[in-house]
């Protein structure tokens, strides 16, 4: 269902006026609001960045977490000091002046990894990776400095987590975590760190099952993924799970487009992954148009369930030069296919005969079989399409130029009965 | 104001009895400055719709039997000699366990009045159709109804076919009420929704019986005005208070809980509260009435508003009450993930389905299944149970009443119970024994391996009341409860009647079960 939203358990809000008593609240808490945020400017503005200013942040972030200058005042206080500093040999204050105004704004913008890791400085980064020349106390020094960052850092996740669940769509938020999470590779031991990124996969579930339609969500899911199947967390595939996560989620709501369009993603390397023969591969694909059938004959409205069935058929019809589920399929099978889900979908008319993306499916996949045996449509089929377009142009006169285009380029000419 | 004083003052309305809509009256008068005086001649909340501890439970039935005129007759406990049941307080029996759809006014009332803070929902979990297989060796089984387009693409129960007329149906019944789609049934209305069905749909018989199950029918033959209501009622529901679930059960006893509730409200409000008081006589004058209370006052009132409890002239039902130990986990799984833990089942048992004597039920058998999550009872837990081959060939092949098969296992058991089911059917000559059959193919479904056990059971039938308000000058006298196993809105609009007759028209009607919150409460600590 549609998001919740609120904090209410969805029992609907009734509109509160105000009483005085309330406003007189509302106007101290503005107070206290403004006195905080200017104690956070002053501070940043004289690049004090201690422990203080940083618990600050915390206070105005509750109240505000879209404050996204006072995000980047956050971070300066844990590169400063709340985090280990880099060990001698690589100067420290070489990190500090590449965090430029100009490399904090890209912080701040939208959540992709290319943008963040312009603002990592490097000495930091060859820190974690060297290892070579390390004596005993360094060594302990290192591993104390990588439990101390490992405390602040899933400190620091906990922090943002009551803030997501407030503001789930706030863009500031989730670009601090990921931040927070590049520092989780870098600074922390590869087992650690892969928990940790794990943890964040569920998170991303939990997101998605309060709000199945939020795209940030399954933009960040597959960013987390790809992260997880990283070598820098030694990481090994997940397309196994990813796909069973999409079945879930439609199984949960049919009309997930993005769920249909992840699993339409991720089905050539899942089929690779498991080393797939053409006789799992023909396997699979009927157990999709299968799915797929069983979708559309209880939703034949809904336009993400068409848009995987075409997939599908694309997959029969458009195999040259593109990734496909059965490469091996000989040119009778793929007609054969295809002649029977256009059968199958003609039966849904019986039931459903005003369903619009009925007849387009029908009018395209009987031009995809022409296309796929190179002829043209035959007499039957030329009495169909008219049908079917004639079906179109009554149900969705919105479009007729749309309709009149097919009818002109396919030389059809449909008389509308009135 | 001390007890002694309230022969003193001239109550605006004294209200008797404390059941479901004399207390809801009582909540929407709470905030009025009227002078009310609520009183209820038992000596416990709720009337027809209270929830008994065994205790209360055993006094109701030893009353009953000396006055078997009124709405609820043919009361009898069973209790079975076996271990296993806790102290008799750790029971809240219902005596109304209706649900209440999401959608229901009566929760709108609820929120706008903010009397829902009080209460403890739970959510209602799936519906089930029992399904005697074709085969007689083989078991029954439970069978979900598909009410949303996801459970219906799931199910593996229903043809590609007849998945498709369910669609179509359910398409129209959420539109049902438009100017177009009325033309489409309006010849219908009064006719049984089983033949609208039938006509215009052409279902099947399986389809027809899921269809009706949701309308909770208690005849079967309900007419397709009211069946279709309820089932867009029931659809629109879904979801609306969150994932997978339509209606909700309040906790500690079902509607008794929403009396109580109100009745706390009305008390907070100002309203004087007297239990173990009724009317022994009233004289009426011009404009007040007075009133002699059992308890030995005197009052004088200027309206007096009673619950009627005369039988009308509607069905009669038999309810089946049984405490039971026995594992019915599976039926309390959330259907679908992110929704609740649901504490209530509802499993159907149609017309046809059981035997008895020789002579298949006339009526379907509806099971409310309760868990432990509902507060009406305590917490299970079990310990090992050792059954021989031969036990469980003689539970299996044995026609005997229910409750005597466990005789013999129960030196071997340590249950404590885990569950209260309330088996409702229309009363006829052997009603009493379908529900007892009812229950037992009931748990054999649920787990055909481990073997049920049931620990105390109340059996009783109950009368429809009267269905329409009365005012007798200055006497109201509101209808009386109703049988109806979902709640029934239509009961709403008599509470409203009468409160207007109390605070005339000093206010508006749009402030009808509208307050604010008497302290400023944060919404976020309803999380």
């Amino acid at each position: 269902m549609a998001d919740q939203g609120g904090s209410n358990h969805g029992i609907a809000r009734t509109s509160r006026t105000r009483t005085e008593e309330q406003r007189q609240k509302d106007l101290e808490r503005i107070k206290d609001y403004r006195a905080l945020e200017d104690q956070v400017r002053a501070h940043a503005a004289k690049s004090d960045y201690s422990p203080d200013v940083f618990a600050l942040t915390s206070k105005l972030l509750r109240l505000n977490p879209e404050y996204y200058t006072v995000w980047n005042v956050r971070r300066r206080c844990l590169i400063s000091g709340l985090l280990s500093k880099p060990s001698p040999g690589s100067s420290p204050s070489k990190a500090l002046p590449t965090s430029s105004p100009t490399a904090t704004t890209t912080t701040s913008s939208a959540v992709s990894s290319s943008s963040l890791s312009t603002e990592t400085p490097p000495a930091l980064e060859s820190q974690t990776t060297g290892k070579s020349g390390t004596t005993a106390e360094e060594g302990q020094q290192k591993q104390q400095d990588q439990q101390n960052d490992q405390q602040i850092l899933q400190k620091e996740l906990h922090f943002t987590i009551p803030l997501l669940l407030e503001s789930p769509k706030c863009y500031w938020i989730w670009s601090y975590r990921l931040w927070i999470l590049k520092q989780v590779i870098e600074r922390l031991p590869v087992p650690v760190a892969r928990k940790i990124w794990e943890e964040e996969l569920g998170l991303t579930s939990k997101m998605l099952l309060r709000d199945q339609r939020n795209f940030h969500a399954w933009g960040y899911r597959r960013h987390v993924v790809e992260q997880l199947e990283s070598p820098e967390l030694e990481g090994k595939s997940l397309v196994e799970s990813e796909f069973e996560f999409t079945t879930k989620k439609i199984e949960q709501n049919l009309s997930n487009f993005s769920a249909w369009h992840s699993r339409s993603k991720l089905i050539p390397r899942l089929l690779d992954e498991r080393n797939a023969d053409d006789e799992a591969r023909k396997a699979f694909f009927e157990e999709e148009l299968g799915k797929i059938g069983e979708a559309i004959n209880v939703g034949p409205d809904d336009q993400s369930l068409w848009y995987y069935h075409q997939f599908l058929m694309l997959n029969l019809v458009n195999f040259v030069g593109h990734p496909t589920i059965t490469p091996a399929f000989t040119q009778e099978e793929r007609v054969t296919y295809l002649r029977r889900e256009i059968e199958g979908i003609q039966e849904l008319l019986e039931d459903y005969d005003d369903a619009k993306l009925i007849y387009e499916a029908l009018f395209d996949y009987t031009l995809y079989l022409c296309q796929l045996q190179e002829r043209k449509p035959n007499e039957q089929e030329v009495k169909d399409l008219k049908g079917w377009l004639g079906s179109l142009k009554k149900l969705d006169p919105m479009r007729s130029g749309r309709w009149a285009d097919l009818e002109r380029d396919l030389g059809l000419r449909v008389t509308m009965e009135v | 104001m001390a007890m002694g004083s309230i022969g003193d003052t001239l109550w605006d309305v004294v209200i008797c009895g404390t059941g479901l809509q004399q207390s809801l009256l009582a909540l929407s008068l709470s905030r009025s400055s009227k002078n009310i005086l609520h009183i209820d001649p038992n000596d416990y909340y709720g009337g027809a719709e209270a929830a008994f501890s065994l205790q209360e439970t055993e006094s109701w039935v030893d009353r009953l039997a000396t006055e078997d005129k009124g709405l609820f007759r043919s009361a009898s406990i069973t209790k079975p000699d076996v271990a296993g049941l806790s102290f008799p307080r750790a029971y809240s029996l219902a005596l109304a366990p209706q649900l209440i759809h999401a959608r229901s006014e009566l929760l709108s009332q609820l929120v706008s009045s903010r009397a829902y803070r009080q209460v403890e929902f739970l959510a209602v979990g799936s519906f089930y159709i029992f399904k005697t297989p074709l085969d007689p060796e083989q078991q029954p089984s439970l069978v979900r109804i598909p009410s949303t387009r996801e459970d219906v693409f799931s199910t593996t129960a229903i043809s590609a076919k007849a998945k498709r007329g369910l669609m179509k149906f359910l398409k129209f019944v959420l539109d049902y009420d438009s100017p177009d789609q009325r033309d489409v049934w309006k010849y219908f209305a009064d006719k049984s929704l089983m033949d609208f069905l039938q006509e215009h749909f052409k279902m099947d018989a399986e389809l027809k019986t899921y269809i009706i199950t949701l309308t909770l029918s208690l005849d079967g033959r309900i007419s397709t005005e009211d069946g279709l209501f309820i089932i867009h009622r029931h659809l629109t529901s879904m979801g609306h208070f969150g994932p997978g679930f339509a209606a909700l059960y309040p906790k500690w006893g079902g509607i008794s809980e929403i009396a109580q509730v109100a009745c706390r409200a009305g008390a907070v409000g100002g309203a004087v509260y007297m239990l173990g008081a009724g009317i022994k006589s009233m004289a009426t004058a011009a404009d007040e009435i007075e009133l002699e209370l059992t308890s030995g006052d005197k009052v004088k009132t200027k309206l007096l508003v009673r619950g009627d409890d005369s039988v009308g002239d509607e069905p009669i039902i038999s309810r089946l009450v049984a405490v039971v130990g026995s594992p019915l986990k599976s039926l309390f799984e959330p259907t679908i993930e992110g929704a609740p833990t649901p504490c209530v089942a509802v499993v159907a048992l149609p017309a046809g389905s059981l035997t008895t004597s020789g002579e298949a039920n006339t009526y379907p058998v509806y099971v409310f299944a309760h868990s432990s999550g509902t507060g009406e009872c305590p917490n299970g837990q079990t310990s090992a149970l050792t059954i021989t081959t031969s036990d469980i060939l003689i539970v299996l092949s044995s026609i005997k009443p229910f409750c005597i098969i466990h005789n013999m296992l129960g030196a071997k058991a340590n249950w404590k119970s885990i569950g209260v089911i309330y088996l409702s059917t229309m009363a006829t000559s052997n009603s009493k024994e379908i529900l007892s059959r009812a229950l037992e193919s009931f748990l054999s479904a649920v787990d055909h391996n481990q073997v049920p056990q049931c620990l105390y059971q109340l059996y009783y039938e109950q009368a429809a009341g009267v269905k329409q308000s009365r005012l007798d000058g200055l006497t109201l006298d509101l209808p009386g409860p109703s049988l109806s196993l979902s709640m029934d809105d239509s009961l709403l609009q008599h509470v409203r009647e009468a409160w207007k007759k109390v605070v005339g028209d000093t206010v508006d009607d749009a402030e009808y079960m509208v307050f604010t919150d008497r302290e400023p409460v944060d919404d976020d600590d309803y999380e």
